[in-house]
Order: structure tokens, then C-alpha cells, then sequence
């Protein structure tokens, strides 16, 4: 199955932010999306997911157009998405958050669910009856990117999870999300750190302004001198 | 010392109701995120529902819980639908002008339908006391509180163990994150203001036999939900229970030992609410 934009248009209000975009990530491959702050990364995710609504342009799920689907909807038909800021739910256990993951994606799949996400991060094992709001930064990230996997979804959008990590951490939680492609899941990383993402994706996309203006094998794009001085300041 | 015990005694069987009734407001605020000015509106409804069936039917009060639960329960699924629900985009001035209006218009219809009388249910156990050494208790006020205290305990496992409950949780902690665990939020928030009023409704018709059904009872137990919610901390559903024991111990207290103590029992809450907010002035600086 695969996720498709079309010539996706939108913004906030009079502001437009994306102008065109056309992109896709099929099942089991990992795809970086790299750009500057403000580029309109977030916006494509919030946009695919239903929490903005287009202007103009689609999003296509497997040939089934996504236009007027509630995020809900969505997230039913296999659509992950870890959003910036990991969005927990800090009054909660781990295992709740785990839990509200699972409970209106895949009811029943619990203890499928669980064992996947301990294998994938034994840290949130060993903080099952915490709380969420105690944990470090990148046990959050991990506890965000574990919740959205309890509801198996088919494509999964990441908004940044490195984002204030500890370098070895953001390697670890990267790694990860490569583990979860290699399950076969679909994972669309949006990311600034773009050496890092391009370690782990197999393609990747570059946005500026809104618009996408390279694309490639993601070990091309690591040799290309243009993203080699924008992006990896070398 | 007996009488101090007594009293406390007293309050302390009161608290029950006023915690599930403030539950319940503390339910639509933390929840769908809306201050309902109508809340003790429908505790109102609770309370003549409890006294119709009784006066016309002959209807224990006992009876009355069940059908005003059910009762309150739809006609707040229905205000939801049809009044909060448009209004949740709009700023908050907004919203509290609605609810305040609903609450105003409730009271003036509970008032042309059954004017300003205090109505009382009177069950032939109403004056029940069991006598325990030398304190005496109210059979209705201890009812009434074990049935409140039981109540809650079942809104707790309700959020803690169901499903839908977890999500009732998760959409008071984020906003955000629940459509995406594939949660509507819109349903969550209809059945969080359904059972907000149902809560009030039943707690209506305990006070139909405590204290009386009247067009303006269910405003006095806002604004005492509002001083309880606000010691709790807005929208922390735990914190309600205790906050609900220290006002209805506070409000005894006055009552026993303050002269002239039954006429500013009402305004008790006022100094609870002033108290909690320069408390939590003074400890988030």
C-alpha cells in the first residue's frame, strides 16, 4: 500500500505554506523529509493526518482519496502519525498511553502490541508504571513512537523526533524507526537532522519554502555537494 | 466535644453529594473544556423530577435515582448536541454567556412550571435516624453519601479500566493526540457532558429529600461546585473528593458555632473559593 500526495496546497488562514507538493511512501521503506525550520514540514503531516484541511491537491491512500476524513478516520485506515512535541499524555502510565494507543486502533492486539514495542524499546519496559509527564526527553520520544505503533498502523509520520535529544539517543531512536520500516511499515521522517536521517532512509525528499526541490536515493542526496553545504555543513 | 464530633459528622455525610455533583462539573470542565454555569440545572431537573414522581405517583425517591440519571443523561447529551457543541470554537466569554444563559433560562422555567416554592419529598423513612453512642445520623444523609461515595467509585473504575473511560482521560490531557489514536473527540466530549449532568441529576434527587426541589437550588450547588473545583485544581477529579469534604466540614462548622450560623452557611463557599485562589496565587508565583 502506498501513501501519495498530489500537487498539495495549503497554509494557515491568508498564509500560504505549501505551494505543490507531490510525494509518496510506500509500505516498508523509510523516507526522510528534510528542511529548514519553517519550511512546511509539519504542515504536510498535519495535513495528511486531517488535522488541516488542503486547499487544493489530494492525499491518496492506497487510490482512496483522504479529502474529508477526520484525523480519527484516518488513523483507522493505517495512518500513524508521532506528532511534533510527542503530544503524550503525562498524567497517564506508560502502559496507559500504550494502552489508548491500542484501544480504538487495534482493539484485541494488546499483547501483540506490547511485546512489539518492549522488544522495540526495553527502556519503556522498565518504566511500565510511571508516568508519562516523568520521563526523560528521549523515553518521551520512544513512549510516542511506541503508542503509535500499538495501533499498527501501515504508514507511520514522524515529526521530528530527535528534537532535543542527546546525540546517541537521537541515533537510537533513529535506528528504531529503521527497525519498524524493516517490519514493513511505511515511515515518512521528517527531520533537520539531516545527516543522521539520511543514515537510516533508503529515499529522501528536501523542502524549502513549501516546495520540494530535490529528491533521490538517500545515499545520492548524502553526496550531493548543494545538500552536503546546506544540510550537513561540510 | 461531642458536639464538635457531631458536627463533623454532619458535614462529613454532606460531602458526598457535593462531590458528586462537583465531579460532574469537574467532568464537563476538564473533559469538553467548558464552564457550565447550568450545571446545578440540571441537578434542579434531578430534584422535580424525584418530587413529580413522588407527588403524583406516589414514586419513592429510591426509584427516582435510576430515571433521573437516565433523564439527565439525555437531556445533556441534548444540550450538548445542540448548544455547547458550536459553540466550542468560540472564545470563552462565549461559551460562559451560553451556559449562563441556559442556566438563567432553566431557572425561569422551573419557576413558571412549578413556581418558587421549596418542595419537599418526604418518604416515610426521611426522618430516619440511626443512633450511634451518643451521635445521632440522618438514615437519607448517610444513604445519600454511601450511594455518592459508591457512585464515584464506579466513575473511577469506569476511567480507569474501560476503554472509553482512558479516552475520556486522554482527551482532558490533550487535545491533540486522541484523533490520531483514532479517538472523535466530538463523541467523547458528548457522553463526558452526558454523564457530567446525569451525575447532577442523581444527586438532584438525594437533595429532594435532604434539603428540597426549588428553581434556584441548582445554582447554589454551581457556585459550590465552582469554589470545589477551583480548591481541587480546575479539571483534577481526584482532588474533589477531599476539596468536597473540607467545604461541607467548613459549612458545618459555621453552621454549629458561628451565631446566627444557618444564615451564612450559603456564603461559606465564597470565603472556600477566595481562600483557594490567593492559596493558589501564593504558590505559583
Amino acid at each position: 500500500m502506498k501513501l501519495q500526495v498530489e500537487a498539495l496546497e495549503t497554509g494557515y488562514g491568508k498564509a500560504q505554506v505549501l505551494f505543490g507538493v507531490d510525494l509518496e511512501v510506500a509500505e516498508g521503506e523509510l523516507v526522510a523529509l528534510l528542511g529548514a525550520n519553517g519550511a512546511g514540514k509539519t504542515t504536510l503531516l498535519h495535513t495528511l493526518s486531517g488535522l488541516l484541511r488542503p486547499w487544493r491537491g489530494r492525499a491518496l491512500w492506497d487510490g482512496q482519496d483522504l479529502s474529508g476524513l477526520s484525523p480519527a478516520q484516518r488513523a483507522r485506515l493505517g495512518i500513524g502519525h508521532v506528532p511534533e512535541g510527542r503530544q503524550l499524555f503525562p498524567l497517564m502510565t506508560v502502559e496507559e498511553n500504550l494502552r489508548l494507543g491500542a484501544a480504538f486502533l487495534a482493539p484485541g492486539r494488546d499483547g501483540e502490541g506490547f511485546a512489539r514495542v518492549y522488544a522495540l524499546f526495553p527502556r519503556l519496559a522498565e518504566r511500565r508504571r510511571q508516568l508519562a509527564g516523568t520521563l526523560s526527553g528521549g523515553e518521551q520520544q520512544m513512549l510516542a513512537i511506541g503508542r503509535a505503533l500499538m495501533g499498527f498502523p501501515k504508514i507511520l509520520l514522524v515529526d521530528e523526533p530527535s528534537l532535543g535529544l542527546a546525540p546517541r539517543l537521537a541515533e537510537e531512536v533513529l535506528l528504531a524507526l529503521k527497525r519498524v520500516a524493516e517490519e514493513g511499515v511505511g515511515v515518512l521522517l521528517v527531520e533537520q537532522n539531516a545527516a543522521l536521517s539520511l543514515e537510516v532512509a533508503s529515499r529522501a525528499y528536501v523542502m524549502e519554502h513549501g516546495r520540494l526541490v530535490l529528491q533521490g536515493p538517500a545515499h545520492a542526496l548524502l553526496e550531493d555537494p548543494s545538500i552536503r553545504e546546506a544540510y550537513l555543513s561540510l | 466535644m461531642e458536639l464538635l464530633l457531631q458536627t463533623l459528622l454532619n458535614g462529613l455525610l454532606m460531602s458526598g453529594v457535593y462531590a458528586l455533583v462537583a465531579t460532574g462539573l469537574a467532568l464537563s470542565l476538564g473533559v469538553v473544556g467548558i464552564v457550565n454555569f447550568a450545571h446545578g440545572e440540571f441537578l434542579m431537573m434531578g430534584a422535580f423530577l424525584s418530587y413529580l414522581f413522588f407527588a403524583l405517583q406516589g414514586l419513592d425517591p429510591l426509584f427516582s435515582l435510576g430515571l433521573a440519571f437516565l433523564a439527565a443523561f439525555l437531556v445533556g447529551g441534548l444540550v450538548y448536541q445542540g448548544l455547547i457543541r458550536p459553540v466550542l470554537p468560540a472564545p470563552e466569554l462565549n461559551q460562559m454567556l451560553l451556559t449562563f444563559g441556559l442556566s438563567i433560562l432553566l431557572q425561569n422555567l422551573a419557576l413558571l412550571l412549578f413556581g418558587a416554592d421549596t418542595r419537599v419529598v418526604a418518604p416515610s423513612y426521611q426522618a430516619a435516624t440511626l443512633t450511634l453512642g451518643p451521635f445521632f445520623l440522618g438514615a437519607v444523609p448517610l444513604g445519600a453519601f454511601m450511594l455518592s461515595l459508591g457512585l464515584l467509585f464506579l466513575l473511577q473504575v469506569f476511567l480507569t479500566r474501560s476503554r472509553l473511560g482512558l479516552a475520556m482521560r486522554a482527551v482532558a490531557q490533550n487535545r491533540l493526540a486522541p484523533g490520531l489514536l483514532g479517538i472523535e473527540a466530538d463523541q467523547v466530549y458528548l457522553l463526558a457532558f452526558g454523564l457530567a449532568a446525569a451525575l447532577a441529576g442523581v444527586a438532584g434527587v438525594m437533595l429532594s429529600v435532604i434539603l428540597y426541589a426549588s428553581p434556584t437550588v441548582g445554582f447554589i450547588f454551581t457556585l459550590k461546585s465552582f469554589a470545589i473545583v477551583a480548591l481541587a485544581g480546575l479539571g483534577n477529579l481526584k482532588g474533589v473528593v477531599p476539596a468536597a469534604l473540607v467545604l461541607a466540614l467548613a459549612e458545618a462548622l459555621v453552621s454549629t458555632y458561628l451565631p446566627g450560623g444557618g444564615g451564612l452557611v450559603e456564603a461559606v463557599f465564597f470565603l472556600v473559593l477566595f481562600l483557594a485562589l490567593v492559596g493558589r496565587a501564593w504558590r505559583s508565583p
